[in-house]
């Protein structure tokens, strides 16, 4: 397997289409770009574009569409696209979510929940090594935003994932919203999760905005939804600050999906990510000084 | 316990289906977590509706915003994508859309739709390097007839029976005509893309039987058979050097000798 001995210094964000032909123009200052393969594997023009900013940029493919939890299989077709892609922009991570989307030949569009338990483990440990294999490098798997859980799970998250990683060798994406808004909605610590996740495994962290709405399940209450819509919530930065002590600097990505702004308040947020870091850093280095 | 199939298939009908038998009981979260999965729900149709919006912006403009986008909800729930590439999610839209309910005052519907589908497709193609005339001059005439021809990736042809390019130049100019005399015809129309440009050229009818012909894989000879079948006057040997001038043919291929 390939292995990473490249990494991106500084935030980056993630390079959606209405902002490719900006940035291929104006070529500003930002640690890294992600994309989502989905995106480009129809529309070469964009892809043509996306080759010439992987000779300036740290690329990052983060899949939304390879579903390793579905129990039909992983769509080969479309991994085999997607191996095409990365061998052309040669991107410094490939990553994908802890989640399912297709059914029955299906594509639903979405990130779906999965039970915690063996099945669903023995079932991903074989899809995420397929991925890899395929790929020939890691894959990095991220933690979701969770609206709901299952009766049968048999083990957390953190567990589930550990075991994953264990397993398949596989690394870790940290999406420090995803955590603040499954701790909220499901009635857990969002720091216990941060802590209770295997450190070394994390190659890197993602930060986005939530959108809270009523929770119809629990009337009176708050739900977080994922929306990766607007700004990252004062929260989340704290619990990205707390998740920096924990495991050290990561790479580190914005996302933004919907209601797209524009690409220089991406720019903003990743300047505030690093902020965070280099504060949380240079308090960390004068506890250890007066210690 | 219910297995790992189950679970996705009862998961699957209440997104799709909004069929919450199987799921109720088998999820946790807030005191009633069958109203969670709203949140899905909503997620699979507002962004797959979103997505048919963005790619028929024109049909939109055409038959209006509340038309456009029931019929889409309605296509949403029973033509779900197949593949995680959702830009090449819709190419059946068109047919839905026209075949809906109120869609019988808009004729031209379904044709104007399939030719926005294709503008999309093609907007997005890359050129490739055209074949010069003088690389033409070595083949034999014998062996002409049976060469094939490989166009630009950005090329389409559509035979429509209304005027719709017409109708498509309304839309992309922002025109708004105080009137707009629009009457069923043929219209052989070839349309051109490429790195986010695109234009729509008429042709006559041999003269686009004859490229159409040739974009399908038919050897020359073939096309101008075809071509000459509608009109006995065409000439094949003028209509080949205008489709090498143009720029439209990135290779010639022949059964013999391959890719030349």
């Amino acid at each position: 397997m390939t292995s990473i001995s490249r990494l991106p210094s500084g935030a980056g964000v993630g390079l959606r289409l209405p902002h490719i032909a900006e940035v291929v123009a104006t070529r500003p200052s930002v640690g890294w770009l992600e994309i989502h393969p989905e995106n480009f594997l129809a529309n070469p023009h964009a892809t043509e574009l996306l080759t010439e900013l992987s000779q300036h940029y740290f690329i990052s493919v983060h899949t939304v569409g390879i579903s390793i939890g579905s129990v039909g299989g992983i769509d080969r077709l479309h991994l085999k696209r997607v191996r095409a892609l990365v061998d052309r922009i040669n991107p410094v991570f490939v990553s994908g979510h802890l989640a399912w989307s297709t059914y029955g030949g299906e594509y639903l569009n979405d990130l779906l929940p999965l039970p915690y338990n063996l099945e669903a483990l023995r079932l991903i440990e074989a899809h995420v090594r397929e991925v890899q294999e395929t790929l020939g490098r890691p894959y990095l798997i991220e933690n979701p935003s969770s609206y709901m859980g299952f009766r049968t799970s048999m083990m957390s998250e953190a567990e589930f994932l550990s075991e994953l990683i264990g397993r398949t060798g596989c690394q870790l994406l940290c999406d420090v919203s995803n955590a603040y808004i499954s701790a909220q909605n499901m009635g857990y610590d969002a720091y216990e999760y941060i802590d209770s996740l295997p450190a070394d495994a994390i190659a890197e962290a993602h930060l986005g905005g939530f959108t809270a709405e009523e929770d119809e399940a629990s009337p009176g209450a708050e739900l977080l939804i994922d929306t990766h819509a607007a700004a990252i919530a004062e929260p989340v930065w704290n619990l990205y600050a707390h998740a920096i002590r924990r495991f050290g600097a990561r790479p580190t990505l914005i996302e933004w999906d919907n209601d797209i702004p524009l690409f220089a308040a991406l720019l903003a947020e990743a300047a505030h990510a690093d902020e965070v870091v280099a504060g949380t850093m240079a308090l960390e280095a004068r506890c250890a000084d007066a210690c | 316990m219910p297995t790992l199939a189950e679970t996705q298939k009862f998961f699957r009908n209440a997104v799709v289906g909004d069929d919450m038998a199987g799921i109720r009981s088998l999820i946790v979260g807030g005191r009633d977590a069958s109203k969670r999965l709203e949140v899905h729900r909503r997620n699979y149709e507002t962004s797959l509706v979103t997505a048919l919006l963005g790619k028929f912006p024109a049909t939109v403009w055409l038959a209006g915003t509340p038309f456009v986008t029931e019929a889409a909800r309605h296509f949403v729930c029973e033509h779900p994508p197949h593949a995680p590439c959702i830009a090449e999610y819709g190419e059946r839209f068109p047919g839905f859309l026209s075949a809906g309910p109120g869609a019988e005052r808009v004729p031209y519907l379904r044709e104007f739709a399939e030719l926005e589908w294709h503008v999309g497709h093609i907007a997005v193609a890359i050129d490739q390097p055209p074949v010069s005339l003088q690389e033409f001059s070595a083949i034999s005439d014998e062996a002409l007839l049976n060469t094939v021809l490989v166009l630009q990736p950005g090329l389409r042809y559509l035979h429509m029976s209304w005027p719709i390019d017409e109708l498509m130049k309304l839309y992309l100019t922002e025109t708004a005509a105080d009137s707009f005399e629009f009457s069923p015809a043929d219209a052989w129309i070839q349309t051109r893309g490429a790195r986010g440009e695109f234009h729509m050229d008429r042709l006559d009818a041999p003269e686009f039987i004859f490229r159409k012909s040739v974009s399908e894989g038919q050897a020359i000879a073939g096309a101008a058979e075809r071509a000459l079948d509608a009109d006995p006057a065409f000439d094949p040997g003028r209509a080949l050097v205008r489709v090498v001038a143009e720029g439209l043919v990135t290779a010639i291929m022949s059964g013999s000798e391959g890719d030349k």
